[in-house]
């Protein structure tokens, strides 16, 4: 069974906060929803793991510099720009 | 043999019955009329649909040749990326993001000069089967209002069926473009992994995803797969379609075709549901299939190892939301990790967090043997049992959805009872296969009921060919999307 500091660990990994009054219900659900998720442990193990779909394989480009997007444009969508850069608080004292 | 909504529109345009602007505007005003009803569409674009009607109005005026889906209003699932036109996945973390480049399937059909009318609701970045995990509200289905319209491609399905946009694009990544045309009482289909591009399209699960359209035929269907099928360097699991246009078949004898038949897809489906399928079944032996009956055994794990593979991916998809190159951004906050913490907490809702923590877990250190990794390797062996049912049947015959439509309001509180609905639906995604969902039936509420025909990789001409030839022989459950029922 899944316990609180387990789901507590797990949303600081995911950069998620959860809030006194959502803890219990979360514990409970999350506890639900890993237990339907083990039930696979019940099946046996095949041979080979599962590589992807269409037996696709890598397919390698020339590194060639082409045209990308206008910074500007990029960071139209960003809260906080300036000098064409995204703007975020201080990391280092 | 009635044409397709498509093919009779674009014989309208050819012969002047009417113009690109008259269609373009009955359209524009139906969405004025019953959008607040269905809260199908979250953006409307009718200056862009007005200008791309008046510049197919000259090309006919000017005699000139025009595509099929030339002129043809429609819409896409909101997320898709339009250049220069909000996409949100409504969410309230990408509630005023406006992509600065075009998904390829949208720029496919913008250079075919389709009439974008606007973006249609989903569940919040496609998690959910009955849309209100909507930041923006649930769909309504257009044959009841007071019922969904399905998930994550709600407002697809609504729109569709309501008739205020004659196709859209959807995407499919547990059976998201499927279920909700199941429920709307319209055709669906999720193409094979890498027939169609995905750049573009916000990702939730990158290896489930798929784009595919959501339409009132199954003639429709195959028009516009055939023109969003094409190889995309932007995507590198991109294939395109394999084979001639799939519309060149579509009209085949399927005299011998071999249709299987897996008892694990009829467990816990409910009675109504089970016995329309059945009555699909007979209709396909009066058309000369065979029926063919097999064991899929593994497919009782393929929901769990699907919530586990989709969760990871997603943990992994959705960590670029930080607030800082686009989208919400929290406004109070100490330091920069605060300030991710932050963003992501009130920007995301319920379900798509509980996702990510799903995600997170089964990757972290010390379960990932027992969860990821196990998934992965049954996710092998269930691949591989399709591949052997497809060495003895032509298509698989399912059920889409165990039941019909859902009350509004009433998706189950308990999130484990609420994904089993997606049953019948998350195997073809694991294994990458095709699937359309036809209409073969109604409930005795008047709701209608699906069936979905799957096939084996890049085979969307074989599925399409016999979800044809179901939809001529059984009239009476042909798709309905003529106008909303009040």
């Amino acid at each position: 069974m899944v316990t609180k500091d387990e789901i507590m660990k797990i949303a600081i990994l995911s950069k998620l906060s959860v809030g006194e009054d959502e803890i219990d219900k979360l514990t409970e659900d999350m506890g639900e929803i890993i237990s339907f998720a083990y039930t696979i442990n019940k099946a046996a193990d095949i041979e080979s793991d599962f590589d992807n779909i269409n037996n696709l394989s890598n397919v390698l480009r020339e590194d060639e510099v082409v045209p990308s997007m206008e910074r500007e444009q990029i960071l139209k969508n960003a809260k906080d720009s300036d000098d064409g850069c995204f703007m975020v608080k201080n990391i280092m004292k | 043999m009635n044409e397709s909504k498509i093919a009779q529109l674009h014989k309208g345009l050819v012969n002047k019955e009417f113009s690109c602007m008259e269609l373009t505007e009955k359209y524009i005003e139906a969405i004025n009329k019953d959008n607040e009803a269905l809260n199908a569409y979250v953006t409307v674009t009718p200056e862009t649909a007005v200008e791309t009607a008046r510049k197919v109005d000259e090309k006919i005026a000017g005699g000139k040749e025009i595509g099929l889906l030339e002129g043809i209003p429609m819409t896409l699932k909101d997320n898709i990326s339009t250049n220069g036109i909000r996409t949100t996945c409504c969410s309230k973390i990408l509630e005023d993001y406006t992509p600065i480049y075009d998904a390829t399937v949208w720029d496919i059909l913008k250079k075919q000069n389709a009439i974008l009318l606007g973006k249609t609701n989903m569940d919040e970045f496609a998690m959910g089967s009955s849309c209100e995990n909507s930041y923006f509200g649930g769909a309504k289905n257009p044959h009841d209002l007071g019922h969904v319209a399905g998930g994550s491609s709600c407002g697809v399905a609504s729109a569709v069926g309501g008739n205020i946009a004659v196709y859209g694009l959807g995407s499919d990544t547990g059976g998201s473009i499927r279920q909700p045309a199941s429920f709307c009482g319209i055709v669906g289909m999720k193409p094979t992994y890498g027939a169609v591009s995905r750049f573009g399209l916000i990702a939730y699960a990158s290896s489930l995803d798929q784009i595919g359209p959501i339409t009132t035929s199954v003639e429709d269907t195959a028009i516009v797969f055939d023109a969003i099928a094409q190889y995309d360097k932007m995507d590198s699991t991109s294939q395109g379609r394999k084979g001639a246009p799939v519309c060149d078949s579509l009209k085949n004898d399927i005299k011998g075709m071999k249709i299987g038949i897996a008892k694990e897809y009829f467990e816990g489906i409910r009675d109504d549901v089970r016995k329309s399928v059945e009555d699909a079944i007979k209709v396909y032996q009066t058309l000369g299939a065979e029926i063919v009956y097999f064991d899929l055994p593994s497919l009782k794990y393929a929901l769990p190892v699907y919530y586990i593979i989709a969760c990871a991916e997603a943990s992994s998809n959705l960590g670029r939301y930080d607030g800082i190159r686009y989208g919400y951004k929290a406004v109070d906050y100490k330091d920069v990790n605060d300030m991710v913490k932050k963003t992501r907490s009130t920007g995301f809702g319920e379900e798509v967090k509980r996702r990510i923590l799903l995600g997170t877990y089964v990757l972290s250190s010390g379960y990932y043997d027992a969860y990821y990794k196990k998934a992965q390797n049954l996710r092998g062996k269930i691949v591989q049992d399709f591949r052997n049912v497809f060495e003895s049947c032509d298509v698989i015959l399912a059920p889409t959805v165990p039941m019909t439509a859902f009350e509004n309001g009433h998706a189950v509180s308990d999130p484990v009872e609420t994904y089993q609905t997606d049953i019948c639906t998350v195997p073809v995604n694991i294994c990458g296969l095709p699937a359309v969902s036809v209409p073969c039936g109604f409930d005795s509420d008047g709701l209608p009921i699906g069936m979905q025909l799957i096939g084996n990789s890049f085979e969307e001409a074989r599925i399409l060919n016999a979800a044809w030839q179901y939809e001529n022989a059984a009239d009476k459950y042909k798709a309905a999307g003529f106008g909303v029922k009040y």
